[in-house]
């Protein structure tokens, strides 16, 4: 356990230095692109801690995500000289509040009643985000400008996306390792430990229901940051980002990444988002060939792109007890 | 230990990123067209981008812009705001495309608006007509080579009340663009005839199926004339189901000569009589049109109609802007276009510096059932509303450029 650990940090470090190198690295539009896929990461991270670790398939995350959009959006218009960091935090503030507050009428139901409620909710964010013109822009949707980052010695120019890169992959990235470490910690095992079976968990003294509102409001935060960031990358949001589109969109990563390991949704989200720039450059009929791509996976690999991989290592002799998916690794200490 | 498998799919996908972008042709002007290419409003987006594929290609057999070929990149906007910048950063970035334009939704051509300046790239709109963008909302890498709902609005009233009516009923669908369109009516049909009287003053939500409602709320109201921006099927089913209940009045409409929504009807004379503004009409009479619709007609087997000759017109406009300028410098392309005329199709066009709206004759239309062009009904012989009739004075215009 505790090599595997050390190699899971160095792997994260690794990782890291590759994100810095990138710029040196790649063309601009593919930094541009590498910048979204980091977003879309965290946003695929959040949902699996939902659907792979505690079993709560939601039809309705794309409401946090959203709500993190429209906050920084319409904190940075109508708050004048508000910075990044305020912006992003109100987000986080804003959807940790209405995680809570969801969370609460949600999760008293479960299996395809939560999973229908979820959608229920969402439509009513996003009518919210349609209707209420004056403050979300409606169908026209709020364009901003990326606020300069004011360091106190230094300010540096976020209008540059190399600039803008940086601030990405530090942020969003020390939010996923710490979604990771999350799993680790006994909070965590719980989660997991209530999936397996919530009778016995009852029964050993804990309170599942608080347990699951908190990994609720977490995985709500997250998926705000994700949003947040969405706004900055682009400088401009829409209904779309609070759409059940958005959740569609973060639902095809996690499977096609595969539901029953951390990193599969990472994956899901960097291959989902090549897929979608290739195709529509090929295509207009690109979100076809994602469904197809969907069907495939979910009929036959339903473990996703990380079991191709996990099977794959399966051929390599002499590393037969260490490839089990983590979730059920941990599950069943 | 699962950290090697996750840099074999690190590598996998750092691989894909290194596969070559598209090479970008060299020697060529590209010009990104954002058009709805699937869904819904489809046709209204190919007819657009056909007219700007049309303007490429006559400009390309007479030797090319600057001595380069244009090229026109099809954009599906899916009529989405975010969908079409996120395309068009694509563009940008991949292919240093500096040239955008599109004819349909005004929520896209405003994004676009703020990305062209973020950017520092070109975008230009033949169809989005909402009035702010080229107002409030104005900026210097946006120009409008068409009409805007002011012109239109006021090209209207001034027919309505030439004609001495003096009482309109008013039906608008309830969105911005119906709002402003209304309010521009209401506000030039007081100034130059006061004595008309607005009776009736209805919203509907936009995609309404069943008009029956309204049309009766109209019909009660007893006007001489009616007044919409409606258009689509907001315009078809409003005219298909409010004629049989009674409403028998002439309709002043923004989009009254769209052949398709004329052969969706089904029945002439369920618009027969009825009027409308455009920018472009095929029976505008100049030597210069008849020109244009003798080639396109000999090179497509159809008709250059409506939204084709806007966006055709329009990308011939920033093509003289840009041949000024000599260069593709947007800087340069922005101020050669700010002032310049050009003398299409549809009259003379003027590109105002102040808010880069361009100054442009409408052309007044009655439908009439014997035309050359359809078996249908559509435009009978056109007036000129010249652009000096219909203009809000730059102060007027709450647009403020920035330099």
């Amino acid at each position: 356990m505790t090599s595997q650990k050390k190699a899971s940090y160095l792997f994260i470090a690794l990782i890291f230095a590759l994100g810095v190198l990138m710029p040196f690295m790649i063309k601009r539009y593919h930094l541009n692109m590498l910048t979204e896929i980091i977003v879309f990461a965290l946003y695929a991270v959040s949902y699996n801690l939902l659907l792979g670790y505690a079993g709560l398939l939601s039809f309705g995350h794309a409401m946090f995500f959203g709500m993190g959009a429209f906050t920084v959006a319409v904190s940075l218009i109508h708050i004048p000289g508000l910075s990044m960091w305020n912006a992003v935090l109100l987000a986080l503030a804003m959807t940790t509040v209405v995680g809570f507050i969801t969370g609460g009428f949600l999760l008293r139901h479960k299996g395809a009643y939560f999973a229908l409620l979820t959608l229920a909710f969402n439509s009513l964010f996003y009518a919210v985000a349609t209707k209420w013109h004056k403050i979300t822009g409606g169908d026209d949707g709020l364009s901003i400008t990326r606020p300069d980052l004011n360091l106190g010695f230094t300010t540096i120019k976020m209008a540059d996306l190399t600039n803008f890169y940086y601030v990405t992959l530090v942020v969003i990235g020390v939010a996923i390792v710490f979604s990771w470490y999350f799993t680790k910690t006994a909070m965590g095992q719980t989660v997991l430990l209530m999936r397996e079976n919530e009778e016995r968990m009852k029964f050993l003294g804990y309170n599942t229901n608080i347990s699951r509102l908190i990994l609720f409001t977490f995985t709500g935060a997250l998926a705000g940051l994700a949003g947040a960031f969405y706004t900055l990358h682009f400088q401009f949001v829409s209904q779309s980002a609070i759409s059940v589109d958005m959740t569609t969109t973060v639902l095809l990563m996690t499977f096609v990444g595969g539901t029953g390991t951390f990193w599969g949704p990472i994956l899901g989200a960097f291959v989902y988002i090549i897929l979608q720039n290739y195709l529509s450059d090929i295509t207009d009929r690109w979100p076809l060939f994602m469904g197809l791509i969907f069907i495939v996976m979910v009929l036959v690999i339903p473990g996703g792109l990380s079991q191709i991989i996990l099977s794959i290592r399966r051929l390599i002799p002499g590393k037969r007890n260490t490839d089990r998916p983590v979730a059920a690794e941990e599950a069943s200490p | 230990m699962e950290t090697k498998k996750c840099i074999c799919g690190f590598l996998a996908a750092a691989l894909m990123f290194a596969l070559p972008a598209f090479a970008a042709a060299q020697g060529t002007i590209k010009i990104g067209g954002t058009e709805p290419l699937s869904g819904t409003f489809k046709d209204i987006g190919e007819r657009y981008l056909e007219g700007v594929q049309y303007a490429a290609k006559v400009i390309n057999e007479s030797g090319g812009l600057l001595g380069k070929k244009v090229e026109v990149v099809p954009i599906d906007s899916e009529l989405k705001p975010d969908v079409a910048t996120r395309k068009a950063q694509a563009l940008i970035l991949k292919d240093e495309v500096k040239f955008f334009c599109g004819g349909t939704g005004s929520s896209v051509g405003a994004a676009m608006a703020q990305l062209a300046e973020k950017e520092n790239v070109i975008m230009f709109t033949y169809g989005m007509d909402a009035a702010s963008m080229t107002g409030e909302k104005c900026n210097k890498n946006f120009f409008r080579p068409g009409g805007s709902t002011d012109g239109r609005s006021f090209a209207l009233a001034q027919m309505i009340a030439k004609k001495g009516y003096k009482a309109v009923g008013i039906i608008g669908q309830d969105y911005s663009f119906g709002h402003e369109a209304v309010a521009a009516f209401k506000k030039k049909i007081a100034q130059i005839s006061p004595s008309t009287k607005i009776v009736a003053e209805i919203f509907h939500p936009a995609g309404t199926k069943d008009y029956a409602p309204y049309a009766s709320q109209l019909i009660a109201a007893k006007p001489d004339v009616i007044f919409t921006p409606n258009w689509g099927n907001d315009l078809t089913l409003l005219l298909k189901q409010g004629r049989p209940l009674g409403m028998k009045q002439k309709v002043f409409s923004y989009y009254i000569n769209d052949e398709v929504m004329i052969s969706s009807l089904g029945d002439d004379s369920l618009i027969v009589g009825d009027m409308g503004a455009e920018i472009y009409m095929l029976n505008i009479p100049t030597a210069k049109n008849k020109e244009f619709i003798e080639k396109f007609h000999k090179d497509k087997g159809y008709y250059p109609t409506w939204l084709r000759g806007k966006s055709y017109i329009a990308t011939m406009f920033w093509a003289a802007a840009v041949k000024k300028a000599g260069t593709t410098d947007v800087a340069a392309v922005i101020r050669a276009w700010e002032g310049l005329s050009y003398d299409g199709p549809a009259g003379l066009w003027t590109m105002r510096a102040c808010d880069h709206q361009a100054q442009v004759p409408y052309w007044a239309v009655e439908i009439v059932k014997e035309n050359k062009f359809f078996k249908h009904a559509f435009e009978g012989p056109v007036t000129e509303i010249p652009a000096k009739d219909v203009e809000v004075p730059c102060a007027e215009t709450g647009c403020k450029m920035g330099k």
